[in-house]
């Protein structure tokens, strides 16, 4: 006898323009079963499952619950045929009681609210197992309770297929237990369970059966009982691919930024980055791998001077750079540049041409009440033709033009004031293959000058090729500093994960510490 | 004539009879309010709803068309605003205040444009009549309280019952509950199916239609008669807009603070009398000057306001999403 | 399964041609037009000879052409100014709909200038401590309101209007409180008037042959020259200009957002004080209708001409000569009233508005998804 899947996605793809978010993709999750999504940042799970809860329609294949073809077009059709999905960032109306958020989407009880329905949202928690104080507000709740609170949600509506976008990247290990024990009370009672997650050790505590995305692509579904660690890290980021990215050997400096005992918060107050230890040298890539929310934002912005740190050290030649603005740091004459993973909200001015973008920084140092920007003008013409920009002008907005063109912008603007240290976050992100290729050419042109890169990227494939060395951060905290090319891409996805802790893979040498530091005496540690 | 009791009676009743356009106005903003647009043509809307109100009260010699007509009039300039700010993305400052010149524009055009053929109230029986102070039998009786609160005409005690009904819908019925979360949160309200387009267009036309009816209340008040220079509203429209925060966006508050005001606006007037019929307690009524007492409303509000943006926000009745146009954009 | 997606949905658009957008403000005033003529002969007006004595605002053929130039002078020269002055706010998404307030405050203090000091200094001193007054009184009235809204995140659109009715009252209260030290009033008068400012506190005019042009013009035209250099070629211009456009974009930059905005704010309003000064000397007395609602119309400009200083010369002429040839017109008219010029406005803005939206977006046809 056929079992029938509660829910099963045949053939589906999905694309945004010219990329491809899905493509074919096969799934099915059974009723009474957890099936765990796992796949890396952009492999398309969200997306995915997107296409379950209503928000997008799938360019092609079919999507059948219980054996029987449906469209889903909008939300709440999805919340009529029973999937209820409970979204990263939660849909609550904080003045509202936990009560009067189920409420809002009730549609069968009457027009008038009555005082009992705190006690019918009570009894129906009850039944499901939860224990939610009906009364509450949602602004006073911690952050485990709205999730509680989205889950009684979806179930109150009916829903018997279930999907949890990356539930425990906001919870504590306890209340992540807990959250665990009611899935598995869920499942107990036949719902379907789909989990998008990307921890390895939850997805074999958890699920039942695993399937893996890799770059919109269907991998396969495994039991989870008869796979591990290492085989679905392989499953996750798949084979090396050739990409052919060079990687120029260049003689190296004395550390040019050290950073020691990091710890930063990030801004719900939670460790974003725990006592991290590493230098960067001049001539020398430095990749930074890790889960998207592993602390590399705050890193970056706290390296730039724009989020205060909790403790440690910043010491870039020698001088502290702890608790400087950004401002104090160039005056200071220390060259560090920053360029934000977000290109037009923090990095340019959207509605401001390109001249005027690359006065950003400097547009204060010309004498007297002027702008300069004969100069700005000028530059912005060298940049353009450097970097091979782009553009009808140089007085176009940087809006209008396409994304890869916006970040040569950026990068140009930033190398233009002749940093010995750059910070980059994702400085690919959304570019086609060709921008792309531009932006190692110039960054490997960078780093032949004697300038130390910080590069914060995604792509596993392009860090072990371009990078020199690459430290992964897993929950902000240093899992290793490796050598690119002696890695691969498992024992860095191993790393990512948190199931490979490689600090102190040299007894003599701690990771992330310079033999040849530049911080005084007492911290060096003796060759 | 100056007998204390009788000064004091009189004084009590005009705060209520004087003021309670004030409602009209302050529960129609605040139904608007609550669905996520802060709509800064009240005053336009309400001298829309006054003037075609009454001309059409007029002509069909009925106070049920009048209060009619000028719901639909002001909601009319209601959709006005919904079609400008929530499908096209207008700016919300910007559309509400070209309501409220072009609404005072359309008004001086009509009124100056009838001339000699202006309906004079006296002509529309039942409109005088619908105006005329109704004795709630026994309660009206009563010494001082009694012509103060229970002798006044159909439209005071239709305001208030539609302010405790407005407040009602809001927080016991489920599109009350609805509306809320689209003027808190609309795309917590998107998520759960709510459509929140529907409900900020009929809660902009629902909520200017209550503010048009009074403006009708307004004109019946001034006994129909146009002046050139000065609008029937004489500046109601924006005092609405300052109650509604003095209110904390509550209804039945909003009764209460047109009390209030409606007492400070009153006082300017009766300052006199008051002091002359109570010389020993009230004589320092006098040395106040009368433009304190306009100024009042507004400047306790400025002061609410300061003062709950210092504190938190949890005990504020004001919609997290006011004045934010919503835009559900595709990836 | 019905598809209930609709046929199209909104995108919004990469950039607006500016070919659409005049297109778009030819549109709105040709239609404003013709619905007022619509109203115009629904009251038995012909539209055509209205709208040319509108136009001509009366000049030629009356008895005092140039008066009438100065009189729409009077007219244009604050409503330029505050236009200017809010579209400076605007910029940096600062409502500050607190024109009306800020204008009476310059003007008051202005008079009090006028009338404590008035008989004792030179009349260009005088027009220049009147200016001072008047800046300082709008500044500081308009400024705390920023400092507010930067430390506590205050309603700027809430307070500012609040505040518009605390300055009317206030000055109603200069304005009918006859008593002894109220020198602002009339003494020979029993009725509390205000009184006619001293000689030489009046605003200076250059007699150019039979016509008197009001130094306020100069000095206006002046401010919108130095404004247009402020705003696009200096570095506090600049800093504006990023604020208002992204400030993310500016703390990254290292600009400290909050004093810029106060301190942009602070010269908003000292304009808008500034302009209500020159009201003030240019009329010779104090009023408690000084702002001849410059403070709303003034918004309606500054939108019109999208906080563009060369669209608002062009904006703020435009409504002048709506607004005097209304009046004008309507003296002709008596069945017309003067108001007839905020209709016209209101239809132009509406227009405007709604045609706005097809500039910032597009609709684009919901692509029939193939299921295969």
């Amino acid at each position: 006898m056929e079992e029938r899947y509660a829910i099963e996605m045949r053939g589906i793809c999905k694309s945004f323009g010219s990329v491809a978010a899905n493509k074919n993709v096969n799934l099915n999750v059974k009723p009474g079963e957890i099936l765990a999504l796992l796949g890396e940042n952009g492999s398309g799970k969200t997306t995915l499952m997107n296409m379950l809860s209503g928000i997008y329609k799938p360019d092609s294949g079919s999507i059948l619950l219980n054996g029987q073809e449906v469209a889903i077009n909008s939300p709440e059709d999805a919340k009529r045929l029973g999937i209820g999905m409970v979204h990263q960032h939660f849909k609550l109306v904080d003045v509202f009681s936990a009560a009067d958020n189920i409420w809002l989407g009730d549609d069968k009880s009457g027009a008038v609210l009555k005082k009992d329905r705190y006690n019918t949202i009570g009894e129906m928690a009850k039944k499901f197992g939860f224990d939610i104080d009906p009364r509450k507000k949602v602004y006073n709740m911690a952050v485990s309770e709205k999730q509680t609170l989205e889950i009684v949600k979806v179930l109150y509506y009916g829903a018997k297929i279930i999907i949890l976008d990356e539930p425990t990247a906001v919870l504590t290990v306890q209340e992540t237990a807990k959250l665990f024990d009611v899935l598995r009370r869920m499942k107990g009672s036949g719902h379907a369970i789909i989990i998008i997650t990307h921890k390895l050790n939850e997805v074999l505590e958890i699920s039942d059966r695993v399937a893996i995305l890799r770059k919109g692509e269907y991998i396969c579904t495994v039991d989870t009982s008869s796979t591990g660690e290492q085989q679905l890290t392989e499953y996750m980021v798949g084979r090396k691919v050739e990409l052919n990215i060079d990687r120029p050997v260049v003689e190296k400096t004395r550390p040019l930024l050290e950073i020691r005992d990091l710890t930063i918060r990030n801004d719900e107050g939670a460790v974003a980055i725990d006592r991290v230890n590493f230098y960067i040298r001049g001539g020398e890539i430095l990749g930074v791998a890790g889960i998207a929310g592993c602390g590399q934002k705050e890193l970056c912005e706290a390296i730039a001077g724009l989020r205060p740190i909790e403790s440690g050290m910043m010491i870039h030649k020698g001088d502290n750079i702890v608790g400087l603005s950004p401002k104090s740091i160039l005056e200071k004459g220390i060259s560090m540049s920053f360029i934000p993973e977000d290109r037009l909200g923090m990095g340019l001015a959207p509605s401001m041409s390109v001249t005027d973008n690359m006065l950003l920084k400097k547009y204060d140092q010309s004498k007297g009440p002027f702008v300069d920007r004969k100069t700005g003008r000028a530059e912005a013409q060298q940049v353009i033709d450097e970097l091979e920009i782009v553009t009808p002008s140089t007085e176009t907005p940087v809006r209008r033009l396409s994304g890869g063109n916006v970040q040569k912008v950026l990068l140009g603007r930033e190398i233009k004031a002749g940093p010995n240290v750059i910070v980059t976050a994702y400085p690919v992100r959304g570019l086609d293959i060709n921008s792309s290729y531009a932006i190692y050419d110039i960054l490997n042109k960078q780093k032949k000058d004697g300038v130390g890169i910080l590069f914060v990227g995604e792509d596993l494939d392009v860090m072990i090729d371009l990078c020199d060395k690459i430290m992964v951060l897993c929950h902000g905290r240093v899992m290793g500093v490796v050598h690119a090319h002696k890695t691969s891409k498992e024992e860095l996805g191993l790393m990512m994960t948190g199931a490979l802790d490689l600090t102190n893979k040299y007894e003599d040498k701690p990771a992330g510490i310079a033999r040849d530091s530049r911080i005084e005496e007492s911290e060096e540690v003796e060759e | 004539m100056n007998d204390p009791i009788n000064v004091l009676t009189l004084f009590l009743f005009n705060i209520v009879l004087v003021n309670i356009p004030l409602l009209y106005g302050t529960v129609g903003e605040i139904v608007v309010e609550k669905s996520g647009s802060l709509d800064l043509g009240v005053e336009g809307t309400m001298a829309i709803g006054a003037i075609f109100g009454y001309l059409a009260g007029c002509v069909a010699n009925s106070l049920a068309v009048g209060l009619l007509v000028s719901f639909l009039a002001a909601g009319l300039c209601g959709l006005l605003f919904a079609v400008l700010t929530v499908s096209l993305q207008a700016n919300q400052n910007v559309t509400g205040l070209t309501i409220t010149t072009f609404g005072l524009g359309l008004y001086f055009f009509v009124g100056k444009g009838l001339g000699e053929r202006w309906p004079a109230m006296t002509g529309a029986g039942s409109l005088v009549k619908g105006f005329s102070a109704l004795e709630i039998p026994g309660l009206s009786k009563l010494p001082v309280i009694g012509k103060a609160l229970f002798s006044h005409n159909l439209l005071v005690y239709l305001g208030i019952v539609i302010a405790v009904l407005v407040w009602w819908y809001l927080n016991f019925t489920k599109t009350g509950l609805r509306l809320r979360a689209v003027g808190e949160n609309p795309g917590a309200a998107d998520s759960v199916g709510v459509n929140t387009l529907m409900y900020k267009y009929i809660h902009l036309i629902g909520g200017s239609g209550i503010m048009g009816l009074g403006g009708f209340y307004m004109a019946l008040y001034m006994s129909g008669s146009f002046e050139g220079s000065n609008c029937w509203i004489n500046g109601y429209g924006w005092i609405a807009i300052a109650l509604v925060i003095f209110a904390n966006w509550n209804p039945v508050l909003a009764i209460l603070g047109t009390l209030v005001f409606g007492f400070f606006n009153t006082l300017q007037i009766y300052a006199g009398s008051l002091a002359g019929a109570f010389p020993g307690s009230l004589g320092w009524l006098n040395t106040v000057p009368a433009q304190l007492y306009k100024a009042l409303p507004f400047l306790i509000t400025a002061i609410v306001l300061i003062a709950s943006s210092i504190r938190r926000r949890e005990g504020s009745g004001q919609p997290a999403a006011l004045g934010l146009n919503y835009f559900r954009e595709e990836r | 399964m019905k598809n209930r997606q609709p046929l199209f949905h909104v995108v919004k658009r990469d950039h607006a041609g500016p070919g659409r957008q005049a297109a778009a403000y030819v549109a709105a005033v040709v239609l404003a037009l013709l619905v007022g003529a619509v109203l115009l002969m629904v009251q038995g007006v012909e539209p055509v000879t209205f709208y040319k004595q509108l136009l001509t605002m009366g000049i030629p053929g009356s008895r005092y052409p140039w008066r009438s130039v100065e009189n729409f002078i009077k007219l244009f020269v604050p409503l330029l100014i505050t236009s200017m002055a809010l579209a400076l706010a605007f910029k940096m998404r600062f409502w500050n709909i607190g024109g009306e307030g800020q204008f009476i405050m310059g003007a008051f203090w202005a008079g009090f200038a006028a009338m404590k000091l008035g008989g004792t200094l030179p009349q260009p001193l005088m027009v220049v401590v009147m200016a001072l007054c008047g800046a300082l009184g709008g500044g500081l009235y308009g400024v705390f309101v920023a400092a507010l809204k930067v430390k506590w995140g205050t309603n700027e659109t809430l307070l500012t209007l609040m505040l518009n009715y605390v300055a009317l009252y206030f000055l109603q209260y200069f304005a009918e409180t006859k008593t002894d030290w109220n020198f602002f009033l009339d003494p020979d008068s029993a009725r509390p008037k205000f009184a006619k400012f001293p000689a030489n506190a009046q605003m200076i005019t250059i007699p150019i042959g039979p016509f008197n042009l009001n130094l306020s013009l100069v000095i206006a035209a002046v401010l919108c020259v130095l404004l247009y250099i402020y705003l696009n070629y200096t570095k506090r211009g600049y800093e504006i200009a990023v604020v208002g456009d992204s400030p993310n974009t500016a703390r990254y930059a290292g600009m400290k957002v909050g004093k810029i905005v106060i301190r942009t704010i602070f010269l908003s309003a000292a304009l808008i004080g500034l302009a209500g000064a020159f009201q003030v000397s240019s009329a010779g007395i104090l009023s408690t209708s000084v702002t001849n609602d410059v403070g709303w119309t003034g918004v309606v400009v500054a939108w019109l001409a999208k906080l563009n200083m060369v669209g608002i010369v062009v904006a703020s002429l435009l409504i002048t000569v709506l607004q005097f040839g209304c009046q004008t017109a309507s003296t002709t008219y008596p069945s017309i009233d003067a108001n007839f010029a905020n209709l016209l406005q209101g239809v132009i803005l509406f227009i405007v508005l709604a045609a706005d939206f097809f500039t910032r977006f597009r609709l684009a046809r919901t692509r029939k998804e193939a299921a295969k």
